[in-house]
């Protein structure tokens, strides 16, 4: 990978428009390909599907054929740049960014079953698929911490018991409520309000906003300094197997708010505790060594979020607006 | 000093003091004044009760009842299905887990792990909060307390 723009020009350029070709590039990249995609035209993709939402086969097909196989990656070069190109500095701020990550995934794989239940059957497809993707999303983390940061574990709990040191206490927030709205979920499957609010968590703010904000963070960094192609490669298919999740989560949410459009008051409520907790920080995360700061990291989320609410037609009342304006950044994902 | 035993009277009263007290000056350390500046707050108007249940107890299901106002606890106490009071949240734990949040395990992953869960309450509420809880479930554990050998099921 040759040395790119740095990892917040786009931050400062805005949208970008993607030609059909590209477009055609990002969904047909087999996993080798996907070192030369552009992180920045992967998450343009994804608002691009929001104007349109695709259906939940299409998904589900788009899913067969972007499928890729976590144990294909190799992980040598990134071990190289790891321990003898970068600095304690950049190895720091990329795990307390990537644990997070590690975690996420993990918890929005074992959360996700539960949804199925009161789903449709096409949406069943695209649920399985969704839950396929975040397991494998596990395996890559726990491949990552093995093989390059040099976690040691028998299985894959002992890795995340050792890579939980590095996540930040706020991380209870969005998990531990998506946990808990799964447990309403479970209980009872076809309340469609409880399947509305665990949407919201889910969909919405973790995988619509904090996944792709943060993701980007540590993949522009790779990106712009050359380093960690399997990370890089591993995590941008990730990438593009998230733009099929945020679609399918904001057709469902678009859906149900159309069907009833008190549901809208579900989603206020939940981005109501959401906003709350993301008010708050517990650790002070240094950015700069991978040419971000705080402020470019929280300005990268509230492009998320708008874009999010804007596309699928949700609007925040002023009160919840005014919430927005003091989200902290929040380092995780799923 | 012999250690209360776990779900007794006299740990019920260690808990409330602890509570009282707050998280230790070496929890406190390495975490934002901002985290704490919520915690404080929380705790200060916070005025919900807490029925922290121990399912599969040796003895029988009981609950530890915590009830907040005016920036403290009110009353901590032990209680059984046939005595416990309202609460504003009932929450659930298995005797086991209630061990190991006591041998340190994380508060934050008891909750993610649903480990503890709400059987009855406003979740969405309930959450708001949920920094002041997590650390009053790291103080609760933190409480000396012996525990029995559960019996082979």
């Amino acid at each position: 990978m040759a040395e790119r723009k740095s990892p917040t020009a786009v931050l400062h350029e805005g949208p970008r428009a993607l030609s059909d070709q590209q477009v055609r590039d990002i969904e047909g990249a087999e996993l080798k390909e996907v070192l030369d995609v552009d992180i920045d035209d992967v998450i343009e993709y994804v608002h691009k599907g929001l104007k349109s939402l695709p259906d939940y086969t299409t998904l589900y097909r788009k899913y067969l054929k972007q499928r890729w196989d976590v144990y294909d990656l190799d992980f040598t070069q990134d071990k190289i740049d790891w321990t003898e190109k970068m600095t304690d500095a950049e190895r720091n701020s990329f795990l307390a960014i990537a644990s997070g990550f590690h975690h996420g995934e993990r918890q929005v794989e074992i959360e996700l079953p539960v949804f199925m239940i009161g789903a449709g059957e096409e949406e069943k497809l695209h649920i399985a698929a969704q839950v396929e993707d975040e397991a494998r999303h596990t395996v890559f983390f726990d491949r990552f911490y093995r093989e390059v940061v040099g976690l040691q574990g028998d299985d894959i709990m002992d890795i995340l018991d050792a890579s939980f040191p590095w996540v930040a206490e706020t991380f209870v927030g969005p998990f531990g409520l998506l946990a808990y709205q799964a447990d309403e979920v479970r209980k009872n499957p076809y309340d469609e309000r409880a399947r509305v609010r665990y949407g919201t968590t889910y969909f919405l703010w973790i995988e619509g906003v904090l996944a792709l904000s943060v993701m980007k963070v540590t993949l522009s960094y790779a990106r712009w300094r050359g380093f960690l192609p399997a990370y890089y490669t591993g995590f941008t298919a990730t990438c593009r197997d998230e733009s099929r999740h945020v679609q399918g989560g904001m057709k469902y949410l678009q859906d149900a708010v159309r069907k009833d459009p008190t549901m809208t008051r579900e989603i206020h409520e939940t981005l109501r505790t959401i906003l709350t907790l993301a008010g708050v920080a517990s650790r002070e995360v240094i950015y700069e060594p991978l040419g971000w700061t705080q402020d470019e990291v929280r300005m990268l989320m509230f492009q998320q979020l708008g874009r999010k609410l804007n596309d699928v037609g949700i609007r925040l009342p002023p009160d919840l607006q005014a919430m927005v304006g003091s989200v902290q950044p929040t380092l995780a994902g799923g | 000093m012999t250690e209360p035993e776990f779900f007794s009277p006299g740990w019920a009263a260690a808990v409330r003091d602890a509570l009282a007290d707050g998280p230790t000056e070496q929890t406190r350390a390495g975490k934002l004044a901002m985290y704490w500046d919520f915690f404080e707050g929380a705790k200060a108007s916070y005025t919900s009760s807490w029925a922290l249940g121990c399912r599969d107890r040796p003895g029988g299901p009981a609950s530890l009842h915590v009830q907040w106002g005016g920036g403290t606890v009110t009353d901590c106490r032990i209680t059984g299905p046939a005595d416990q009071p309202p609460a504003t949240y009932v929450l659930g734990m298995d005797y086991a887990d209630w061990q190991a949040l006591h041998d340190g395990y994380d508060p934050q992953r008891t909750v993610m792990y649903r480990k503890i869960l709400v059987e009855q309450g406003e979740i969405l509420e309930f959450f708001k909060t949920i920094y002041f809880f997590t650390e009053c479930l790291g103080v609760i554990g933190r409480v000396p307390a012996a525990f029995g050998a559960l019996p082979v099921r």
